[in-house]
């Protein structure tokens, strides 16, 4: 393909775009240029901070899409699989006195096993069956698992420390960043990549796909699919208690971060659109980085153009739903849907 | 969303049939002699009943010793009774009913109390702005969520309740109090509250005629009242054309499309109703609990509510009475159960016990794999059936 073929391209691209969405992405871009020439410093650490709470997101959505599209289960007891993955990094790292890195490896491990143990004693009988009735089971689950939690490690807030290796800060230029939220973002791009080429370049991913296309004629062949499925469950369920050690490590655990992470887990699905992986992961930055960034820009907003009611406090936790309404009302089956999926 | 399982459908039906022998039993055999219209507003005397028992019931001794319990369990019967009309009867599962509570909690707690730049306005203009609030919003919500599927619908109510939670703990303007709620001043004129027991105190007895009717002053008989006439309503709804058509929503959506409902249109409405009914409930509850407070606009309330709904059985409208039953008294009874005796040894048991909810969450996961449509009521109404054909047997 030459490149004048490309320019024509982005050209009939760029036509497409209406006068609305265009004036709409201009007022985008100059509120974050505002927000950056007000407080560069706070605006790049800020950029940072939404950049590790998407990377968390996106960990804890794969998880939930792959569950989702794959299997059509939508897994409500996912935000408390995250939750017990940081509940039990802090049994690793304090009560057994292990390394951080175990924790790592062996929280992910435990919550896969009771991922399995889900799937194959209740989650196996609803194949096929409406998807309602699996949120309903799961969302039981969720019950037993929050109060098993509470019951084991109580209620008040624990948090333990970071290895010494990933303490210093790394020094950007105009603001320092600590170098473990650069790790959380190297781990959940590592974990992405791996999950992709997964399912898309490897026959284990393709018969995945193909049982869910069409599940009859994939067993037909000779494909053990109930094996996979538990597989794929195993998976889903390591990466949310992956995103839950990380977690952890930095911010500390409590007994209602699994709630929390899983309604925004929702709205990321949402907005990134039911069954689409690549959607998930944009949606988690960009809500990630929406949630973040809108403070600071509406306080350069504010400064700017001299009206201080523009600067509303305690924005940033309403961020995500605005995000998802605004999606819903221009284009309901979110950023990355495929029609039809569960409609 | 039926025509996916199969199976699910014949089942469906198979309880209809069952359902259909069962009230054919009810006006033969040994109840031949009861009049039709028994059999007809079963359902309206069984409120009746269950009003005037529940009270004695839950104050027996052994059971859980005290009364005030009663009026709460009447409160969030009427709550999850109106969630039902949405997910049992239409199957629109919304995971974010607490916030249609909170607006009729917090509507009524703010005009009372006069909390922020609210002066003090009295119940019913508090109880009727929230009721419309919650109508308005359920309206809105629904036209823009309904068409969706049920999976986006769950995830959607989800969300709205939760960016509701937000909004009322961001404190705007200062009317809602942030985490702490509203407490203050959160009682109506007419309500005296003595020790924690209300009173009602709108008729002015003559002195001559309080020792006669001086009971009628009950907060229980006020709620009782209202459960009544609110429940007689939905239970209108629920029998209407309008019921019958999101019974047929429910059961096949396209072949009820099919047959000339605007189901859209409908699922609109029904969310409307079910949200003006929870804030009636909400209304209710802040005089009952002084105030509006913010756990009841959490996640775990509407999560609850779904709970209770499907413990109870959803496709009954006395669903909801068994399952908030069950739900309230196995709380209260198992958080004071301590010791277990067993004769020879007595174990202390009260910290396992005060995490009940994994106890429920496991019933729950039965009844959603064994048959999620019938819960408790469900199986006793069937049990009730096979024993009442035993004793016909007998009788004959």
């Amino acid at each position: 393909m030459s490149t004048s073929s490309i320019t024509n391209r982005s050209r009939e691209l760029l036509a497409d775009v209406s006068p609305a969405w265009f004036a709409l992405a201009l007022a985008l871009v100059v509120a974050t240029v505002a927000g950056f020439a007000h407080q560069p410093g706070l605006f790049v650490t800020q950029a940072v901070g939404g950049l590790v709470y998407g990377a968390i997101l996106v960990l804890i959505t794969l998880g939930l899409s792959l569950i989702l599209g794959l299997m059509g289960v939508v897994n409500f007891a996912h935000g408390a699989l995250f939750m017990l993955g940081a509940y039990l990094s802090y049994s690793v790292v304090v009560a057994w006195g292990l390394p951080f890195w175990t924790a790592l490896l062996v929280a992910p491990i435990l919550v896969g096993v009771v991922g399995v143990l889900i799937e194959v004693t209740v989650l196996r009988r609803l194949y096929g069956s409406e998807p309602i009735v699996g949120l309903l089971a799961t969302f039981g689950l969720t019950m037993m698992l929050d109060e098993a939690i509470r019951y084991h490690w109580g209620t008040t807030p624990l948090g333990y420390a970071k290895p010494e290796v990933l303490r210093q800060s790394v020094d950007l230029g105009i603001t320092q960043v600590a170098s473990f939220r650069l790790f959380m973002v190297a781990v959940a791009t590592l974990v992405v990549a791996a999950v992709y080429v997964l399912i898309s370049r490897t026959d284990f991913g393709l018969t995945v796909r193909a049982g869910v296309q069409d599940g009859e004629m994939t067993e037909f062949v000779g494909v053990n699919l109930p094996v996979r499925f538990t597989a794929m469950f195993f998976l889903g369920s390591a990466i949310a208690a992956l995103a839950g050690v990380l977690q952890a490590a930095e911010y500390g655990v409590n007994s209602q971060m699994g709630q929390t992470f899983l309604i925004l887990a929702f709205v990321v699905v949402v907005v990134g659109g039911v069954g689409s992986l690549f959607g998930s992961v944009v949606a988690g930055i960009l809500i990630g980085e929406a949630n973040y960034l809108a403070p600071v820009i509406l306080a350069g907003l504010a400064e700017y153009t001299g009206i201080a009611a523009l600067n509303i406090s305690g924005i940033r936790g309403l961020v995500p739903y605005l995000v998802m309404l605004f999606i819903l009302l221009v284009r309901p089956r979110g950023l990355f849907g495929e029609e039809g999926l569960l409609e | 969303m039926t025509d996916a399982n199969p199976t699910s459908t014949d089942r469906d039906a198979q309880t209809d049939t069952e359902r259909g022998a069962h009230s054919e039993t009810t006006s033969s055999g040994v109840f031949s002699r009861l009049p039709d219209w028994v059999g007809r507003y079963r359902i309206p005397i069984g409120l009746v009943l269950f009003v005037l028992l529940l009270r004695p019931v839950v104050a027996l001794p052994f059971l859980l010793g005290f009364e005030s319990v009663a009026t709460t369990i009447l409160i969030i019967v009427l709550f999850v009774a109106a969630f039902n009309l949405l997910f049992g009867y239409t199957g629109l599962l919304s995971f974010g009913h607490a916030m249609f509570f909170g607006f009729g909690m917090y509507g009524a707690a703010i005009a009372m109390s006069g909390h922020g730049p609210a002066p003090e306005l009295g119940f019913l203009v508090g109880a009727v702005v929230g009721v419309a609030l919650a109508a308005f919003v359920g309206y809105t919500l629904g036209r823009l969520t309904v068409g969706k599927g049920e999976i986006y619908f769950a995830f959607l109510t989800l969300a709205a309740a939760e960016a509701v939670y937000f909004i009322a703990n961001r404190d705007p303007f200062g009317i809602t109090g942030g985490s702490n709620g509203i407490s203050g001043g959160a009682q109506p004129g007419w309500i005296e509250s003595f020790r924690g027991e209300l009173t009602v105190t709108l008729i002015p007895w003559p002195d001559a005629l309080v020792d006669v009717f001086g009971w009628l002053d009950d907060w229980y008989l006020l709620v009782g009242l209202v459960f009544l006439l609110a429940m007689g309503a939905l239970w209108q709804v629920v029998r209407s054309p309008f019921g019958r058509s999101l019974i047929a929503i429910r059961e096949n959506e396209n072949l009820a499309r099919a047959m000339g409902i605007d189901t859209a249109r409908y699922k609109v409405w029904a969310f409307t109703i079910s949200g003006a009914f929870s804030a009636l409930a909400g209304a209710l509850m802040a005089i009952n609990n002084h105030g509006a407070s913010q756990e009841w606009l959490s996640v775990f309330t509407s999560g609850d509510t779904v709970l209770m709904a499907v413990l109870g059985g959803v496709h009954y409208f006395f669903g909801a009475v068994a399952g908030v039953f069950v739900w309230e008294f196995t709380a209260d009874y198992l958080t004071d159960f301590a010791v277990l005796d067993l004769g020879f040894i007595a174990v202390d048991i009260s910290r396992e016990l005060s995490h009940w909810q994994f106890l429920l969450g496991a019933v729950f996961v039965v009844i959603v794999l064994v048959s999620p449509n019938d819960g408790i009521w469900g199986y006793v109404r069937a049990y009730a059936a096979r024993g009442w054909a035993r004793i016909e047997e007998v009788l004959r």
